[in-house]
């Protein structure tokens, strides 16, 4: 069971659908760890749900009914569903990832960290994988954006407390830390940041480690 | 449809009424199974006329209809089309009707509003809520009991609260956008969706550590 969870806002929009794609994967890779965020999640779909059934009905169209059994008809089949080639993690993060994580495109910004960019969301939110060695420690940094972090493989510390695999961490603008990986197995986490707004430059893009050049 | 037309059914005492005798989540959960095994088109068809317009209301308090008038109809079709796709999967000891039914509403709208946005989207809705729940925590019995404290619940909200509710839970809206329509501060916002689940005695608020 993971000791850190996401706010209960977070999880508000989560259940409303209304958060941004980076914040929904990380959460999601989150819920699959908690089963405390999923029983929360449940009673606020639950809730949502009440608050549907309560609206006033809009009439449909008259041929409603029929175009959709028409639509049935023409297209009985239903579309494979493509899963995922990598089944190591949540299906959130694993529709992500090629089959071995050895075929993304690593960055390392630094001797004991290894960074790679996944995908960028409608809101600007990086979601990428950290990958830091055992006992290895990142320098003292603060964030320009949220950073929202989730534990996948090992675990880490830092001045605030100690994570490890589902444990959703945000760090705040106003946050600095410098994380230390436990001592005798690597750290592999689920990253979540704002672009860095100071560098959209061209020359940024070039200097950011998480951005394809 | 606003804020204000929910709020304005959830006081009304005849609505209270209504969904007393109207079908209950047993009915719905029986026509599902009915679609699900023989695909009965009659059940779909009763699934259909209650839950369609209910669809619909929600694309239109989500905003939809302002990205093109045939969008709130469209949702209606494609979120019926899932139901009758993924009927085998509804488990009854899982979720209640309409809570499978809204998850698969919202699911649909945020990968329209993505292909309205003409965003790529490298992962789909359905891949992030794609939660294997465990049966053992939601049995069918306490989804039901959970739905009940919601509807007393909500009845019991002070009005502000119960209006923050609808648009923070349905009108695909951040509380920041709430915050800004309102024109209230963000904090008297999340604290409003706060005070009500802990009046409905939800176990949001355990989290709130």
């Amino acid at each position: 069971m993971s000791q850190w969870h996401p706010q209960p806002d977070q999880l508000v929009e989560f259940a409303a659908g209304t958060c941004h794609t980076g914040m929904s994967v990380a959460i999601s890779v989150h819920l699959h760890y908690c089963t405390q965020c999923r029983t929360a999640l449940s009673e606020l779909e639950s809730t949502s749900a009440v608050l549907f059934e309560q609206q006033s009905a809009v009439p449909v169209t008259d041929s409603a009914f029929e175009q959709l059994m028409q639509r049935i008809q023409r297209e009985p089949e239903v579309e494979p569903v493509v899963e995922p080639v990598n089944n190591r993690f949540p299906k959130a993060l694993s529709t992500l990832l090629p089959a071995s994580l050895d075929d993304l495109d690593w960055r390392q910004p630094m001797k004991n960290l290894r960074v790679s960019h996944l995908m960028t969301d409608e809101s600007g939110m990086i979601i990428g994988l950290h990958h830091m060695k055992a006992g290895a420690r990142v320098p003292n940094h603060y964030h320009r954006g949220e950073e929202i972090s989730v534990v996948l493989e090992g675990g880490f510390s830092d001045q605030l407390g100690s994570y490890g695999a589902g444990d959703f961490i945000l760090r705040t603008p106003d946050d600095t830390h410098s994380p230390q990986t436990d001592a005798h197995e690597d750290c592999l986490m689920l990253s979540v940041v704002a672009a860095p707004v100071k560098l959209t430059g061209a020359l940024g893009w070039l200097l950011n480690p998480f951005l394809k050049a | 449809m606003s804020a204000a037309n929910v709020i304005s059914i959830l006081s009304s005492k005849k609505a209270r009424t209504m969904t007393q005798t109207s079908q209950t989540a047993d009915d719905w959960a029986d026509l599902l199974e009915a679609v699900a095994r023989r695909q009965d088109t009659k059940a779909f068809e009763a699934l259909f006329k209650h839950f369609g317009p209910l669809i619909k209301a929600f694309a239109l308090s989500s905003g939809l209809h302002s990205q093109g008038d045939h969008l709130p109809e469209e949702l209606v079709q494609d979120v019926m089309l899932a139901i009758w796709r993924k009927s085998a999967s509804y488990d009854r000891r899982k979720a209640a009707p309409s809570t499978w039914i809204f998850t698969i509403a919202r699911n649909q709208r945020i990968d329209m509003l993505r292909r309205l946005n003409k965003y790529r989207a490298d992962v789909s809705a359905d891949a992030i809520w794609d939660l294997e729940s465990d049966t053992e925590l939601f049995g069918e019995i306490r989804q039901s009991r959970i739905q009940d404290k919601v509807k007393s619940g909500l009845y019991d909200l002070p009005v502000d609260q119960r209006q923050v509710m609808a648009k923070v839970f349905l009108e695909d809206k951040s509380h920041q956008e709430v915050a800004d329509e309102m024109k209230l501060p963000l904090g008297t916002v999340k604290s409003r969706v706060r005070l009500a689940m802990k009046k409905m005695k939800l176990s949001l608020e355990a989290l709130d550590l």
